[in-house]
């Protein structure tokens, strides 16, 4: 299994607080890598770095062989990196069916040009996208709203929307910036199976994550962070007895003892 | 003949609205110098088709094109214009920085051309285009005019037929995405400033093109005509109408125009007060701005988006027990039914009273 | 060597009067986070009044100023009521635009009330002085005291009073600040009432300096106003009059070299490029809003 992304010596400071500190770690392909770490570690701002929303002061990324420093978000997407952000942004004014649509990235198609002079070809191929979407929007129980404005979904089902959209995204790599916040243990489940889902398919996905049952029961191999720096990496199952670990989260794992 | 004059009117103007729509509407960028790009447009035409200037009267070129020429060639050049103003006011600045941007770019346009009387004669400005082709097209002045007329209503047609096809489009649809959201637009790969840069210069196009139109309506510029009060006519028009609707700008742009026009034009008018009417109305315009943006900010036509008409997959029953289990149990159509008119009611119910909300209000 | 300083005085008293409008414009915005677009009506406004004032008081110069100043006093906090309290919640540029609407409004209430042609004071100009290297009038130096007076007096507010404390802690976190007890509501009210009086006074200097004047007075202004609240940044009062003070310098200057009628093209240019590379203002270094993309 190679490491799809390399992550080298990553290094951030805003003003005088050093972010990032010569963060280091690799995300293999097929597998759930976990980011865990209490509040200002630095988990999302080496995403944002990670995927072109900020530039590193030092350090490298390299995804799938290629170096990701200097690119624009945009840039970096197309390589295959799909991420979301903490709270939940759908386009409020699409529909549910365009938002997902959104997500096949056919950026032919969207040529001012091409839109204008070639509409019905490209309505026909759109046909197969469509169905396709329809397919995943049935699988995450959004069918029945795909008309919809996607502002008028509820909290869950905006969730579900946002994974619709990265299973139609067929990405390599997914980053995924604190999932589970505010969800209820059902739709827990349900995102837990997507994730799982997702590896499964051959993706490589990251987590960031402060619910460690969850991590627990989703990751494959999971990264600490703690004041900027990694603590420490490997299976979770491991974490308990490094020492560093649980002095970073000394009362906040509850869910053992 | 006065209702040939004001429907022309009006169907000139909304096909500029139209080219704002897109930007506006569906782009999300207040732009301040679109009518820079009609005057600009105007004033090229006319210095393309009169020919030389006689002196005292001045203006740069001065050719003898024929207009569809001249006008297809003041196009290019206010495309090009947009082009620039575009490319240094849409990189890096939203909302009010880039309005104001806009704003300061066009009102050092409007100076230099009111200023530097060797481009189109300063305050008096070009005049003396008077229905091209009319000889030619061996007709009356007032047939020229029913005619024109015609050609401006097929125009809009075909900017309307335009302009919805690529609201429906991939294009549109990424628009607006970048429209709701810039950083998700980035994050799924789409070039945020390339969208917006793309639909700058094709509202501009349309502006350059209404220009010209423009000129052979009034048959004279200057710079008395470039006022923002137009402009806010267009924008008046476009709120009322709704925002990313083609349909309800074209209704808008008539309705806030023609219906504006006729309405004051019985507003009686002191003979020691003549501002009196033209006053009224700019106040009636002002205030219809404030109430539409403050009670119904979307418009009388809210924006449609394409609706998706194909079929709904059937439930998963014959999917394998280990998928069913990760996804909820499979539903009958009976369910189904039922269940996509509970959520339609629910989400309704749930948005309440405001059709469209949204960080563009 | 005389025509340089003759023309950074001419300078200093544009720039006065600007930073009158600009500290003022910037006291808007800090407390509301608006741009008001119908600043530049409060200008006016306050010139109106003075001129209407002037049937009772005559030659006055004192009593059309506090006419003036009381008249924009009134039309900020009408505003505020009106308009900013109706559009809370919403979007700046949605308010922005209602502010534009406001402005038409306001402008051709004015027309239908005085007329569209040009009035004009009558208030002498007094002798001219020689004051160091520079050239000025009576007005003038009036007009440059009474900027520094108002720089001070706001000052002094800011800093030193519980009022002005208040404004500060609202003009950084308003949420922060109600939680924290100030009465937001009244206190916004009355940095509106502030400003407009401040921007009444300007309105009433401006006309004065300027000879004649119609409706479009403040209007015009307006675009000025914004260079200089720009290049001071936006929310910043003490900042402000550095930007007044560079772009009045600056648009003389380029005017004295060039021709006086492309003064306000330079200046328009100026507002561009401030807005490409110090849209927070000539003192900080920060790039604005969107996303790279």
């Amino acid at each position: 299994m190679s490491a799809l992304l390399e992550i080298e010596n990553l290094t951030k400071s805003f003003g005088g607080v050093h972010a990032v500190r010569s963060c280091t770690f690799s995300v293999p392909e097929g597998q759930v890598t976990g980011l865990i770490g209490p509040n200002g570690a630095g988990k999302s701002t080496v995403v944002d770095l990670v995927s072109g929303f900020g530039q590193p002061d030092s350090g490298s990324v390299t995804f799938a062989g290629q170096p990701l420093a200097g690119k624009r978000p945009d840039v970096i997407s197309r390589l295959g990196l799909i991420r979301t952000f903490q709270t939940p942004r759908e386009w409020r004014n699409l529909t549910v069916m365009d938002n997902v649509l959104l997500a096949r990235r056919r950026f032919a198609s969207e040529s001012l040009w091409r839109s204008l002079t070639r509409a019905r070809r490209i309505r026909r191929e759109e046909e197969a996208d469509r169905a396709a979407v329809r397919d995943i929007l049935e699988r995450f129980q959004l069918a029945e709203l795909r008309n919809e404005l996607a502002v008028r979904l509820s909290g869950g089902q905006k969730r579900l929307l946002e994974f619709a959209r990265i299973a139609a995204a067929e990405a390599r790599l997914i980053i995924l910036d604190e999932p589970m916040g505010g969800v209820n243990p059902v739709l827990g489940a349900r995102i837990g199976e997507a994730v799982r889902q997702f590896a499964a398919e051959g993706r490589a996905v990251v987590v960031v994550e402060h619910n460690l049952p969850f991590i627990e029961n989703t990751c494959h191999q999971v990264v600490v962070m703690d004041l900027g720096e990694v603590i420490a990496q490997g299976p979770f199952s491991g974490l308990r007895d490094n020492p560093r670990v649980v002095d970073a989260y000394l009362g906040m794992d509850q869910s053992h003892e | 003949m006065y209702w040939v004059s004001v429907i022309t009117e009006a169907g000139i103007f909304a096909i500029l609205a139209l080219g704002l729509d897109v930007i506006w509407g569906w782009g999300g960028d207040f732009d301040l110098a679109f009518y820079g790009y009609l005057a600009l447009g105007s004033y090229l035409t006319f210095v393309l088709t009169i020919g030389k200037p006689t002196p005292p009267v001045q203006y740069i070129l001065g050719f003898h094109l024929p207009v569809l020429l001249s006008i297809l060639l003041a196009v290019v050049v206010v495309v090009g214009l947009a082009a620039v103003i575009g490319a240094i006011a849409l990189r890096n600045l939203r909302d009010i920085y880039f309005a104001v941007t806009t704003l300061g770019a066009v009102s050092a346009l409007y100076l230099l051309v009111e200023n530097y009387t060797p481009l189109f004669d300063g305050y008096n400005g070009v005049y003396g285009l008077i229905n091209p082709g009319q000889t030619a097209l061996n007709l009356t002045y007032n047939g020229y005019r029913i005619v024109f007329l015609g050609v401006v209503l097929v125009l809009l047609v075909l900017a309307y037929l335009l302009v919805q096809r690529l609201s429906r489009s991939p294009f549109g649809r990424m628009l607006r995405a970048v429209r709701e959201d810039e950083r998700a637009a980035a994050a799924y790969g789409r070039p945020v400033f390339g969208a917006k840069y793309r639909a700058y210069l094709f509202g501009a196009a349309l502006a350059g093109l209404t220009g010209g139109l423009f000129a052979i309506f009034i048959s004279a510029f200057n710079p008395s005509a470039w006022t923002p009060q137009e402009l806010l006519v267009i924008y008046a028009a476009i709120l009322v109408g709704g925002r990313g609707n083609p349909r309800g700008v074209i209704l808008g742009v008539f309705v806030v125009y023609i219906g504006f026009i006729e309405l004051t034009r019985y507003l009686p008018s002191p003979a020691s007060r003549p501002d009196f009417a033209p006053a009224a109305r700019q106040i009636l315009i002002g205030l219809m701005i404030i109430l539409m943006l403050r009670f119904r900010p979307e418009g009388l036509f809210r924006e449609r988006p394409g609706l998706d008409r194909g079929p709904v997959p059937p439930a998963p029953a014959a999917a394998p027990a280990s998928q069913r289990a990760a996804a909820l149990p499979g539903l009958t159509s009976e369910e189904r039914a039922r269940r996509e008119g509970d959520a339609s009611k629910a989400a309704r119910r749930r948005a309440g009273k405001t059709e469209r909300v949204g960080k563009t209000e | 060597m005389t025509t340089f300083f003759v023309s950074i005085g001419i300078g200093l008293s544009t720039a006065a009067i600007l930073s009158l409008s600009a500290v003022a414009f910037t006291l808007e915005y800090a407390v509301s986070r608006i741009a008001n677009f119908a600043h530049g009506e409060f200008l006016t406004i306050g010139a109106y009044a003075a001129y209407s004032g002037q049937t009772i008081f005559h030659q006055n110069v004192a009593a059309a100023a506090v006419i003036a100043a009381a008249a924009g006093a009134a039309a900020g906090l009408a505003l505020n009521f009106g308009l900013i309290e109706q559009f809370r919640g919403r979007s700046a540029i949605t308010v922005f635009i209602a502010t534009l609407g406001v402005a038409i409004i306001v402008e051709n209430v004015l027309i239908i009330i005085y007329g569209a042609a040009n009035v004009t004071y009558g208030f002498g100009q007094g002798k001219l002085h020689h004051v160091g290297p520079f050239l000025w009038t009576t007005s003038d130096i009036e007009v440059i005291i009474s900027a520094l007076a108002v720089a001070g007096i706001i000052y002094l507010l800011l800093q030193r009073t519980r009022f002005g404390k208040a404004v500060r802690a609202i003009s950084q976190d308003r949420a922060l600040a109600q939680v924290s007890g100030i009465p937001a509501r009244r206190i916004i009210m009355q940095t509106w009432a502030l400003a407009g009086a401040v921007a009444g006074f300007a309105g009433f200097v401006l006309a004065d300096t300027v000879g004649t004047f119609g409706p479009t007075l403040g209007f015009g202004f307006l675009l000025l106003t914004i260079t200089a609240t720009v290049a001071g940044g936006l929310g910043r009062p003490y900042a402000t009059f550095g930007g007044a003070l560079i772009v009045g310098l600056a648009i003389q200057i380029a005017g004295t070299y060039t021709s006086s009628a492309y003064q306000l093209v330079f200046a328009f240019l100026l507002l561009v490029l401030l807005m490409l590379f110090r849209p927070n203002g000539v003192f900080v270094r920060r790039s604005a809003v969107a996303v790279r993309a």
